[in-house]
């Protein structure tokens, strides 16, 4: 039987997702035994074009150029899988598509008219079809384990779309939201992280997006009536899955609110400020 | 069970007398670690309550400084919060977010490995791993927990090897609560507080220590052991008074009304309350997995890389998501109404065909946990209400007498048409007691019969009298300018038992003039709308022009009352409804029990509308009309009014269906 040929690649985002898989310490071995992993710019200088049985896509598509690309790509794996929450939700950089593309970009580059990128930063699934999708900022080691182990074995993963309220109880947290009044998005939130947060007394923020059967309206309502103000809710769905279906018009609110000034639009004459500090 | 009394003694301290299993023992607190350590003998684990990440949590406890000495807690729907407790007490809280069945019933188990080689294929079931343990602190309501699952887990035609090798071996010392949280409602499900069997030993927290009960043989070998003396009567007295007023505390709280609540839930699967949960419920799951007898799960796969070996285990899983429901076509319980159906109305209804009890023991978790604060009892109420108690008799009080007085001077202070043949005028009020609602005055003007006129509203100096000019004497009265003093007396008769309205329902119905006395109580509601349930009136006129305080509906309106009106006859400009006022019922809602209706209009409208809200379900005495008879004195003197029994004049004008009985409607009265 032959070895199954692995890719990853990457297209806008940190490269945070991939290196989870390099950060397998336990099973790195065993899984490198088992595939032949022949494109993995973080991992070896080794190159191929494909084809590839099991293409792992980090990242977003942010320019015209990978939009094009990720096309390609599909054509030459045989199974494509994204990871983490950039491929899956379009990730933080998302948060443009409902900002000023062109403001920002003349905010941050001293030479806007040489960056070529596009308005929207989306998911892979909405240019190409993807075979499964794990979710969070970064991925979880035990999912990408469980996922590859289920593809080699030929099962369906276990990857549960059930909120990360039910991993938080099993694992006998105490509710953040119910003892502290701590905001926590995980009854709207897709399981998967271990219910990470919450063991350190935080409130989950919504890396993996959208669980099945989110109920948005009802949980802002919810953290309303304990405090926050709505502004705060919607602020806190604006993160690193803000543009996933389930959020967006939450986490739109927010971005409507920084434009209408509640926090000012970045200008050109900002960054001339700062380069006149420099 | 044989009393034992033998005699011991330990260093330092007097001859300590072991009681008879009988008798209540009495445990001083700072002896609490010598039944830890009692408890820990064959290398059982302690499992108690602690203080952990702002709750008073399970975990095993080594010695009593870490129980959660001074602590109590306060619970409210979807919050919890420490505080301090009572001094020197140890057990001042009730029940936090986990419960023994974490134990007994954990998280996740192994339940069987899968192992393929070249020889073959094997099964292996997994072997309970289960250590000793012995719980500390569990309460009433955990007790009947453990025994509902036990009923489901070990009880059933398929006992679960796990949970019985977790169950058998664990000692339960109990201690019953005298305190109780808001989310409790153990005394409604007939759990608690006391704590009656299944535990081994059982405490009750004393300002000095506790009082201590045997429950099993094995309590009686753990006491043995103890340095204990037998409780003093007013020990045993103060532990009783404790429980009791935790029992108090409960039983003031909202409970669930457990007569026929199976059978009744199951009639209300069609509830429209589900789909208006579904829209606070996340589904989120947390009411499932703090739920001390939710025993659903799921099973995971452990596989290794080569798919030589795989591990199969069980976890805890809740009805509240999709996949819980799911098969390879896709779910059955898609809509979140459906999944917190699944979980009431397996809890309350379902669970005690299955198992003979309910699934839920009033320990309140489910409240307290809910992210958003659903209160099952809230719902439960709602969806499936208890019959109600038969409402008691309306009565109305009877009337203030009036004064004899005759006529004071009132002077005009305004004038308004408010239709082609009635005006409403200000009137300045005469010193006499303000009108109640319903109440009338005589009116007169010299050379005319004093005429009875209600009074339409009424004003800190003045009041509003609204006339049609039906006759010369109202017809003169509608004439006369701003400035013309008449005479006045009163306020006469019996108005609208306003009283005995508050928190109810109210339907009023006015047919033309009638609107005229009903307008001061519409203005009560609307002054003090929170003390109201749900108030529509219906209005009818015979035309458009002959409509009422038109310019008022929009207040009563904004004011959350429902209006709703009808004209007998009308022209094209006429855009709202035609037709009798009682064809108005056609398109309401149910009128709900209790509901009181104020009715005022021609009598014909009234033994109309009268027939629609019986047929409804209003009894007769809870409709009220007001009529309309001759009357010279205004107070039961003269004779003309006299209906039946009654003088309208002085009894009513007010009367409800009741009093007036067959008199009401017949011809000729």
């Amino acid at each position: 039987m032959s070895r199954p040929r692995l890719g990853v690649v990457k297209f806008a985002s940190c490269d945070g997702c991939q290196l989870t898989l390099l950060d397998l310490e336990d099973e790195l071995l065993a899984i490198t035994d088992r595939v032949d992993v022949v494109e993995f710019p973080e991992a070896t200088s080794a190159r191929s074009k494909g084809p590839y049985d099991l293409l792992l896509v980090e990242g977003s598509v942010s320019t015209p150029e990978q939009a094009e690309e990720i096309v390609e790509l599909r054509r030459r794996s045989a199974k494509l899988v994204t990871i983490g929450a950039c491929a899956t939700a379009g990730g933080i950089q998302a948060l443009r598509n409902v900002a000023h593309h062109d403001s920002w970009r003349a905010a941050v580059y001293p030479e806007p008219a040489w960056i070529e990128s596009l308005s929207t930063a989306t998911p892979i699934a909405e240019h190409v079809t993807v075979d499964a999708e794990l979710r969070g900022c970064p991925i979880a080691p035990g999912q990408l384990v469980e996922f590859l182990t289920a593809t080699l074995v030929g099962r369906r993963p276990q990857l549960p779309d059930e909120a990360v309220c039910l991993e938080c109880k099993r694992a006998g947290r105490v509710c953040v939201v119910v003892a502290s009044g701590e905001p926590c998005l995980g009854p709207v939130t897709r399981t998967g992280c271990g219910a990470l947060c919450p063991a350190f007394a935080r409130g989950c923020y919504a890396c993996f997006g959208p669980r099945e059967s989110a109920n948005v309206a009802g949980l802002r309502r919810g953290l309303v009536a304990d405090g926050m103000t709505a502004a705060e809710v919607d602020e806190r769905f604006a993160g690193f899955t803000a543009m996933a279906p389930a959020f967006a018009a939450t986490a739109s609110k927010a971005a409507a609110a920084y434009r209408e000034g509640t926090v000012a639009e970045p200008t050109t004459d900002r960054v001339e400020v700062d380069d006149a500090r420099r | 069970m044989t009393p034992s009394a033998s005699m011991t003694s330990t260093a330092g301290s007097a001859a300590i007398t072991t009681p008879s299993a009988a008798e209540p023992a009495f445990l001083e607190r700072h002896d609490l670690d010598a039944l830890i350590g009692a408890l820990q003998a064959g290398d059982r684990r302690v499992i108690g309550p602690t203080v952990r990440d702002g709750a008073v949590i399970l975990d095993e406890i080594t010695t009593a400084a870490e129980l959660p000495a001074g602590v109590r807690e306060t619970q409210a729907p979807g919050r919890y919060r420490l505080e301090e407790g009572r001094k020197g007490r140890t057990f001042d809280f009730t029940v936090g977010p986990m419960s023994p069945k974490r134990w007994t019933f954990p998280a996740r188990v192994p339940i069987g490995t899968a192992r393929r080689e070249a020889a073959g294929t094997t099964f292996t079931a997994a072997t309970p791993d289960a250590p000793p343990l012995a719980f500390l602190g569990v309460r009433a309501c955990e007790l009947a927990a453990l025994d509902v699952q036990d009923r489901v887990l070990l009880r059933g035609p398929v006992a679960d090897q796990d949970y019985a090798a977790r169950r058998r071996s664990a000692i339960v010392v109990a201690i019953e609560c005298t305190t109780a949280a808001s989310t409790c409602f153990c005394a409604s499900m007939g759990t608690g507080p006391e704590v009656r069997d299944g535990a081994d030993l059982v405490l009750t927290e004393t300002q000095a220590g506790f009082v201590v009960r045997v429950g099993s043989d094995r309590g009686t070998r753990l006491l043995e052991g103890l340095p204990v003396r037998p409780a003093t009567e007013a020990e045993r007295d103060e532990a009783s008074v404790g429980v009791a007023e935790a029992r108090s505390a409960v039983r003031a709280n909202v409970g669930v009304a457990t007569t026929g609540l199976p059978v009744r839930l199951e009639a209300a699967l069609d509830h429209s309350r589900w789909a208006e949960v579904a829209e606070r419920c996340l589904t989120c799951g947390n009411c499932t997995l703090v739920c001390p007898t939710c025993f659903c799960t799921s099973v995971e796969q452990v596989s290794d890389l080569d798919g030589v070996e795989s591990t199969t285990q069980r976890a805890w899983d809740s009805c509240f998501s999709a996949g819980f429901a799911a098969v390879a076509g896709g779910t059955f319980r898609s809509r979140p109404q459906d999944r917190y159906r699944q979980w009431l109305t397996h809890k309350f209804s379902t669970w005690v065909e299955q198992f003979g009890t309910f699934g839920c023991v009033g320990c309140g978790r489910c409240v307290t946990w809910c992210p958003v604060g659903i209160d099952v009892r809230e719902e439960l109420a709602v969806i499936a209400p208890p019959p109600r108690p038969s409402l008691p008799i309306l009565s109305i009080p009877a009337p203030v007498p009036a004064d004899g007085a005759w006529l004071r001077s009132a002077r005009i202070l305004g004038s308004h048409r408010e239709t082609s043949d009635t005006v409403t005028l200000t009137m300045a009020w005469i010193d006499a007691p303000h009108p109640r609602p319903g109440q009338f005055v005589m009116v007169g003007l010299p050379s005319f019969p004093a005429a009875p006129i209600s009074v339409s509203r009424v004003h800190d100096t003045s009041i509003e009298l609204t006339i049609r000019a039906a006759g010369p004497a109202t017809a003169a009265l509608t004439a006369l300018p701003t400035g013309s003093e008449i005479g006045l007396r009163g306020p006469l008769g019996r108005g609208w038992p306003v009283d005995r309205m508050y928190g109810r329902d109210v339907v009023i119905v006015a047919g033309g003039i009638g609107l005229a006395p009903l307008r001061p109580l519409i203005d009560t509601i609307v002054d003090d709308r929170l003390q109201f349930g749900a108030v529509r009136i219906f209005l009818g006129a015979r035309t458009p022009r002959d409509r009422l305080f038109t310019s008022e509906l929009s207040a009563w309106t904004e004011a959350g009352l429902l209006v709703d009106e009808t004209v007998d006859r009308a022209g094209a400009d006429w855009l709202g409804r035609v037709g009798v006022v009682t064809h108005l019922f056609d398109h309401s809602e149910r009128i709900p029990e209790g509901t009181i209706a104020a009715v005022c209009g021609p009598e014909r409208m009234m033994e109309a509308t009268a027939d629609v809200l019986r047929s409804r379900g209003l009894t007769d005495d809870r409709i009220l009309i007001t009529l309309e008879r001759h009357m010279d004195c205004g107070v039961g003197l003269c004779g003309h009014c006299q209906l039946g029994r009654f003088f309208v004049c002085r009894d009513g004008p007010v009367f409800s269906l009741a009093e007036l009985g067959d008199t009401f409607g017949r011809e000729g009265r």
